[in-house]
């Protein structure tokens, strides 16, 4: 009894056959004109779209896990999930803890406001305190090596600075689930190597990590259990090794 | 509406980033909020004077009544579209963060509210101008704010859902907006309708909120207890069905961004 208590503990995300199915016009008709054309003609049609089904793992404290598939495969869908921004339609999703969404890193930054300002907003973002972000904003800054530019608009930035700014926000606070999606190639080769250890020492410290990629030397290297999804249905899940190699040889 | 409360900094925040920049790249910036409703005022003031200012009832004033209705219409106006369009536009994060998107409907609705607070300045002088004295009653426009803002933010967050699934509805909508507009009186007094089309106009709960800011204000209208009774009704309805009906659509819209 005891160690099934402590497995409870350790189980950071906990997904139980999870699904994502939506309704769906049949022709997808983004128009209300054509909606009421089709309406006056008896010809709207519903389908179902079942975009994530039966979806169940578990992940501990300083586990990482891969999501490889093909474009349209539920990835997405899964990961929305995951962040907690999609609720499932089947299934129960349980994350315990604070979650650092890496994903699209910058989609909530604006090309007007202020490298300060921006920070300041992407942290409140996820959930972080005004206060406490205010004494950080000029570590974040020189840790991203864009120290000079903080007080200039975001839209003078280079595209590697911007990523490297939301790469340093986004990792500035220890999270216990990160979420990442093809990030692991921001900014110039030294930035990588810096932000590659920033990754480890986060997952050392004990962060759970779910990590979306094509590149599947990186899953290889990084995570122990891989899921592979196709067309929504989990495909293969288990040791890494077997379900890349097994992936490749589709 | 209670998930706000926890998102207060958030809200902040992102009523700040409404307010400066709309006009950051412009020379006056934050001046345009005060310089806008004056020379829309002024413009409207040169061609319609002549023609409306004598036939409103007397001790109303053409001037102030003009600027009433423009600033509390750019309210509902800038509000809504604002409103309906900040969770589209916000989709990249919304879809990455769990924040609840409601947030941003409300943000959008308050920034509308402090411009038009901040409206209330260049109002203040066109009043005494025109030999108004202002009303005692100027607190109850702060009222009249609130339920206007409590009514856009409804029909704001019933029109983001729209907004996202169907292309086309931002063109309705935006005629539908200038209907309404001239279903209001903002330039013309009522009285210079006939008597069915001015029950057209008492039907938009537009002209309630506008009667009573007018009347609040300067004393520069006569607002009925239907006129109170509508307004409330009309924004308590709207954020009802506005949080219902997106509650219910999000998750499945939410997939389609």
């Amino acid at each position: 009894m005891a160690k099934n208590d402590g497995d409870a503990l350790m189980a950071v995300i906990k997904l139980e056959n999870v699904g994502f199915t939506y309704r769906v016009l049949l022709n997808r008709t983004g128009s209300l004109k054509e909606l009421f054309k089709e309406a006056v003609h008896g010809r709207v049609r519903m389908i179902d779209y079942v975009a994530l089904s039966g979806v169940s793992f578990e992940l501990n404290a300083g586990e990482v896990v891969a999501i490889i598939g093909r474009n349209g495969a539920g990835k997405s869908t899964l990961l929305k999930i995951l962040a907690g921004v999609l609720p499932p339609t089947e299934g129960k999703s349980v994350v315990n803890g604070s979650i650092a969404p890496m994903i699209e890193l910058g989609a909530g930054l604006h090309p007007e406001m202020t490298g300060s300002e921006n920070v300041l907003f992407y942290s409140v973002l996820m959930g972080r305190k005004t206060k406490k972000v205010k004494s950080r904003i000029a570590a974040i800054g020189e840790w991203a090596g864009v120290t000079d530019h903080m007080d200039f608009p975001l839209r003078t930035f280079s595209s590697g600075m911007v990523a490297r700014l939301a790469f340093a926000t986004a990792t500035d606070e220890k999270a216990e689930v990160l979420l990442v999606d093809e990030i692991l190639s921001v900014g110039d080769a030294e930035f990588q190597k810096k932000s590659r250890a920033r990754m480890d020492q986060l997952i050392a410290s004990g962060a759970a990590v779910v990590l979306v990629s094509h590149d599947l030397n990186s899953v290889r290297e990084l995570s122990t259990r891989t899921i592979w999804l196709e067309a929504g249905h989990v495909k293969m899940f288990g040791e890494t090794g077997a379900v890349v190699d097994a992936y490749e040889a589709s | 509406m209670l998930v706000c409360v926890s998102h207060l900094e958030l809200i902040r925040l992102l009523v700040g980033r409404e307010l400066t920049l709309r006009y950051k790249r412009s020379v006056l910036g934050i001046g345009w909020t005060l310089l806008n409703p004056i020379l829309t005022s002024f413009v409207l003031w040169i061609v319609f004077s002549f023609v409306f200012a004598s036939k409103l009832p007397s001790g109303q004033q053409f001037a102030p009544y003009l600027m009433a209705g423009i600033l509390l219409n750019t309210f509902f106006n800038q509000g809504l579209m604002a409103s309906a369009e900040s969770i589209a536009g916000n989709g990249g994060v919304l879809t990455k963060i769990y924040i609840p998107p409601q947030i941003f409907a409300v943000s959008a609705a308050l920034a509308a509210l402090v411009n038009f607070l901040i409206g209330f300045l260049p109002l203040a002088i066109v009043v005494i101008i025109s030999g108004q004295s202002l009303s005692l009653w100027l607190p109850l426009s702060l009222v009249v704010a609130f339920f206007m803002a409590i009514f856009v933010a409804g029909i704001g967050l019933t029109l983001s859902i729209l907004f996202i699934r169907f292309d086309d509805s931002r063109n309705i909508v935006a005629v539908l907006l200038m209907i309404t507009m001239y279903l209001t009186p903002i330039f013309y007094p009522v009285s210079i309708l006939n008597s069915t089309m001015q029950s057209i106009v008492r039907w938009n709960p537009i002209t309630s909120y506008l009667e009573i800011f007018r009347w609040a204000f300067s004393n520069n209208a006569s607002p009925s207890g239907r006129d109170w009774i509508f307004m409330i009704v009309t924004s308590l309805a709207s954020i009802t069905i506005g949080t219902y009906f997106f509650k219910k659509k999000w998750p499945k819209t939410m997939a389609m961004l």
